[in-house]
């Protein structure tokens, strides 16, 4: 009978080094794992933000899924990215939107009712919040945390608007796409190194349980796999690039 | 300029499962048979192959297989007194479209009806009193019963290859099964899917309160099968990308992996893609169609002549294309008058979520569409309603679907929305929690259904659907009363913390909460109840049927797909002598 | 040891704690080293280094899943996988051996062995397109499915393809085929070996061969 129990084990695997001020996360998934770097860039090459905007979505998120021992940070999993290029692509231009008029408020139960897209709503959103930020002589990005966290709370809160759009919706829908790309296949741009998924044992995209789902109460150990996942363990973030076969 | 199409003798709107199925039998049957489907063809080589199937994001978050509201929404409000307007992005219901139609992404779960179901109305009031029913709801029978349903049931079952264990044969009690089901003529063509981990233990607490556990009926085949029409099934792998996905395994049963190979080699049957119908064309008499006008991917008008229309579209495309082709009188709810639009129906929907200890491992990610344990101790007319108040009940079950991330975090209540505090929790729980299901019926009511709207178009000029819809009072009631039920089952597991969340008014399109959307084109023995017979043949224009979850007067406990298949071969058998004998199946 | 088998021990210790399941044989957590001694005498066939004999059509072990091996090896035993070669030296091992032998096979990294044939462009396009994405005519879904990109395996759900040499892969379809190989669950191998005419079977492991080895 092996010596290593279940406690053993998870002992055994470690967890990750997330710890603040990591530029990249150390990860420690067993003494002779090694991660190979996936992506050929080491910070995300913004398309639709500019870097203001860049400026205030980093720390925006970094407030709503912040650095700690659990798993990546916002910044980590390059939850901006994934945002830089969903806002900047089809969904963003207000693909499966039905986007006619007449425009009526409606009560909560009738949903999303404003002629904004995605792209349009965070373009005036972030205009608008950058703005009253510079009428103070002050920048989002440089408070403290618990101010951050503070103004967060106000746009959550609602009552407000920012260039029209009412702060409730913007910041719901900013940490409604927060979770996206913390969580998403990486192909996306976010859940960089699979990071989120390896924070909560999520294996991925190749998914086959036949044998395991007997297993009653087992942990599941096993390296995640992404979409974008090539035979040599690398992952390729834009489904275009080819795998090297 | 409309072109006119060679007549047929038989056009169906809607070539999804319900269409597959009735034109492979027409085509069979010798009958020259168009298919119009508005969706693009897709097969489960190339596209519904991994890895690329397993994005949570494109399929369930974007929704890329569901109908495209850019194009085709539906509006909406509780109420009549408010102003009904788009749901701009799906949420509450995903209305499929494509070759397949729905099926394609379903979750497998097939569970008949129970013989009361059938008959509602009437039983309710010999059981409880005619003054026990709210009078706000809208309850109404059938027309058609179980006994004559069950043969078609077990056809179609055994088209799928369904899987589970028989808790009735033939009027015998079976052990193993549910107990509480109506009988059924045989055992299920396949064994029980194997049982989730959630399953397990659901099982040992149910049981333990004195309950009825059995494994979930599945669609999703435990072993590899063949059906009768010689299409092989595979066994599924538990991948936990089901509902809102196609399966790559050939596993699901859908009209890819059940049907369409067979009906797309009859040379009698003729599938056309990207043809979104406009309506059903009527002769001057308005009591005869003549066939059907659609609109092609270029934007060009055909017309497509027929003696036979059958709308088989997803259910709330079914009442709008009566609508808009004026077959049948709409209903209107403040005289109560009319029957197209009315019975509008849905799912009660609660939940209740079961923490453990870091221990306690869950594997959510491994599952698949239909593998839980449930409960009907709770469901349908299963129980003594008398000192309740309502009428109506939920399965309860582990029914384990997906670990799939973005949606699936599962936190105890006060955990905070984002932040440090939800990290932890997020990771704390993720792999430790199970969620049940209680699932429940949904009853009519005067103020709910289905018309036209008059502002909002689709991008081919027509109205929109509008739907006015809010839980009855009866149904909340029921929710409140089984998901306590559920809260006990959850601390019989043992779990830390059991959080019971229940059906809530006002019903909101913001949450996902089933696609089984119900009624409009009810079927019923009366015309001024029903816009078909209980043949499903448009009392008004014997020319048309209409098949569907449409036809459901009220929404019974169990998700509708096994019950629309069983409609669906009652039909065929309807069809094949109408076709002989055109004419008034039912002299009304 | 490289970094795949550290994650596979570790695989190994988690079903070690299995109360019954296929792959309850994996209860032992296999010693490398022990199983470096005991492989001496699989060398013959399969090779110095685990790299299989294309030319006989053994199989290259070398850095398989340990859980997998480690189980084809308790079916040899039980019956439910049936050679006539492997059955009787199977025997011959108790659990903590055949755990040992597996972790040690699972922990080599040779390169491919030579002798295997190579196939010509057409063949190996085909091979790739069913990999790859299936063939709905012979409702055969892609390889890769459950076999991983570029047939690399899956942890706990298939093995390793790419680097096999196409001669045992072609004679292991064979047996799925014919129901003379039965040990997966869910039958899930003999439904598509069953839908696989010679040609793809040649097109398939002509493909995974020439792959190569991957890490």
């Amino acid at each position: 009978m092996s010596d290593i129990t279940r406690r053993n084990f998870v002992k055994v695997l470690g967890t990750a080094a997330f710890l603040p001020g990591a530029a990249t996360p150390a990860l420690a998934l067993a003494a002779t794992e090694s991660v190979t770097p996936a992506t050929t860039n080491d910070v995300p090459v913004y398309r639709f933000f500019n870097a203001e905007e860049v400026a205030f979505m980093e720390a925006a998120c970094e407030r709503l899924i912040p650095a700690d021992e659990y798993g990546p940070s916002a910044t980590q999993a390059w939850v901006t990215n994934y945002f830089d290029k969903q806002l900047g692509g089809a969904w963003g231009a207000g693909e499966r939107l039905y986007r006619s008029g007449p425009w009526q408020q409606g009560t909560p139960t009738q949903g999303y009712q404003l002629p904004f897209t995605p792209a349009e709503l965070f373009r005036a959103a972030i205009r608008a919040i950058n703005a009253e930020f510079t009428a103070q002589g002050k920048r989002f990005a440089t408070l403290d945390g618990d101010a951050q966290d503070a103004y967060l709370k106000t746009l959550q809160a609602g009552g407000k608007e920012l260039g029209d759009v009412p702060s409730g919706v913007f910041f719901e829908l900013l940490l409604k796409m927060t979770m996206e790309g913390y969580f998403a296949d990486p192909i996306y741009g976010g859940n960089k190194d699979m990071l989120a998924w390896k924070m909560i044992g999520f294996p991925g995209a190749y998914a086959n349980y036949y044998e395991a789902i007997d297993a009653h109460g087992v942990a599941f150990v096993r390296e995640p796999m992404s979409i974008g996942s090539d035979g040599h363990g690398h992952t390729h973030v834009d489904p275009n690039i080819p795998a090297s076969l | 300029m409309t072109q006119t199409m060679k007549a047929a003798d038989v056009v169906i709107i809607g070539v999804g499962m319900v269409g597959s199925i009735i034109a492979k039998e027409l085509a069979a049957a010798g009958y020259s048979v168009v298919g119009l489907e508005r969706g693009e063809p897709r097969f489960t080589v190339p596209d519904f192959q991994g890895p690329g199937v397993h994005d949570e994001l494109r399929f369930d978050i974007r929704k890329a297989l569901m109908q495209d509201n850019t194009r085709e929404a539906v509006t909406f409000r509780n109420v009549s007194s408010q102003t009904a307007l788009p749901i701009r992005r799906w949420e509450s219901f995903l209305p499929g479209t494509g070759l397949g139609g729905s099926q394609v992404h379903w979750n497998g779960q097939t569970y008949r009806f129970q013989e009361q179901d059938f008959v509602l109305a009437s039983h309710v009031r010999e059981r409880y009193g005619k003054d026990f029913l709210d009078p706000e709801l809208r309850i109404q029978d059938w027309g058609v019963t179980y006994a004559e349903l069950e043969p078609h049931y077990d056809r179609f079952e055994y088209l799928l290859g369904t899987g589970g264990k028989a808790g009735n044969l033939k009027g015998k009690i079976q052990p193993g099964g549910d107990p509480f089901e109506s009988p059924r003529s045989r055992e299920y063509p396949t064994r029980p899917m194997k049982e989730h981990y959630s399953g397990a233990m659901f099982r040992k607490a149910a049981g333990s309160l004195g309950y009825h556990p059995f494994p979930q009926p599945s669609s999703n085949l435990s072993e590899p099968y063949t059906n009768p029409e010689g299409l092989k099934l595979n066994t599924c792998v538990f991948c936990g990308f089901c509902e809102r996905f196609a399966c790559e395994h050939y596993a699901k049963a859908v009209p890819q992996t059940f049907i369409l190979p067979v009906l797309l080699k009859n040379p009698n049957f003729e599938l056309r893609t990207g043809c979104q119908v406009q309506r059903i064309n009527l002769d001057s008499s308005k009591t005869k169609a003549t066939g059907v006008t659609y609109i092609d991917t270029a934007g060009r008008e055909f017309e497509q002549p027929a003696s036979l229309v059958i709308t088989s579209s997803f259910a709330l495309n079914n009442v709008r294309m009566l609508l808009l082709s004026g077959v049948g009188k709409p209903y209107d709810p403040a005289t109560g008058q009319g029957v197209v639009g009315r019975n509008y129906a849905y799912q009660t929907m609660s939940t209740v979520a079961s923490f453990f200890d870091k221990d306690v491992i869950i594997n959510p990610f491994m599952a698949s569409g239909a593998s839980g344990t449930l409960i009907n101790d709770f469901a349908g007319e299963n129980f003594d309603h008398s000192k309740l108040g309502f009428i109506g009940g939920s399965f309860i079950g582990a029914v384990n679907t997906n670990g799939r991330p973005i949606n699936y975090h599962p936190v105890p209540p006060g955990t905070p929305a984002w932040g440090k505090g939800w990290k932890k929790a997020v990771a704390d729980h993720y792999n430790h929690t199970v969620m049940f299901s209680v699932h429940g019926s949904s009853m009519a009511q005067q103020q709910n259904y289905l018309d036209l709207d008059p502002t909002y178009k689709d991008a081919w000029g027509q109205p929109l659907l509008r739907m006015t819809f809010e839980f009855p009072k009866n149904d909340l009631k029921m929710a409140d009363y089984v998901t306590a039920k559920g809260v006990e089952i959850g601390k019989a597991m043992g779990a830390k913390q059991v959080v019971g969340a229940p059906a809530k008014g006002p019903y909101t399109v913001t949450k996902y909460q089933t696609t089984h959307n119900t009624g409009g084109t009810v079927m019923g023995a009366d015309p001024s109840t029903s816009v078909v017979n209980k043949y499903l043949q448009a009392w008004d224009v014997p020319n048309v049927f209409v098949v569907g979850a449409s036809n459901f007067p009220q929404n019974a406990t169990w998700n509708p797909t096994d019950t629309v298949g069983a409609l669906t071969y009652w039909a065929v058998d309807a069809l094949k002598k109408y076709m002989k004998q055109p004419g008034k199946l039912v002299s009304a | 040891m490289s970094a795949r088998d550290a994650v596979r021990l570790l695989a190994a210790a988690v079903l070690a704690a299995l109360p019954c399941s296929a792959f309850a044989a994996a209860a032992i957590i296999g010693d490398a080293a022990a199983g470096a001694t005991l492989a001496a005498a699989c060398q013959a066939c399969h090779g110095a280094q685990g790299e299989g004999l294309p030319t006989a059509g053994f199989p290259r072990l070398a850095g398989q899943s340990a859980v997998y091996l480690d189980k084809q090896l308790a079916d040899y035993v039980s019956g439910s996988r049936a050679n006539a070669v492997m059955a009787p030296l199977a025997k011959t091992l108790d659990a903590k051996k055949r755990a040992d032998l597996a972790a040690h096979f699972a922990s080599l990294s040779p390169p491919a062995a030579a002798g295997a044939a190579p196939a010509d462009a057409q063949v190996l396009a085909r091979g790739r397109l069913l990999a790859r994405q299936g063939d709905e005519a012979k409702q055969l879904q892609a390889c890769a499915n459950c076999h991983g990109p570029d047939g690399r395996g899956e942890s706990f759900a298939a093995p390793y393809l790419a680097g096999q040499s196409a001669s045992y892969l072609t004679a292991a379809i064979g047996e799925w085929k014919s129901g003379a190989r039965k040990n997966d669950g869910g039958r899930l191998m003999a439904e598509v070996a069953g839908r696989l005419d010679d040609a793809d079977i040649a097109a398939v492991a002509a493909y995974f061969q020439s792959v190569g080895p991957l890490p």
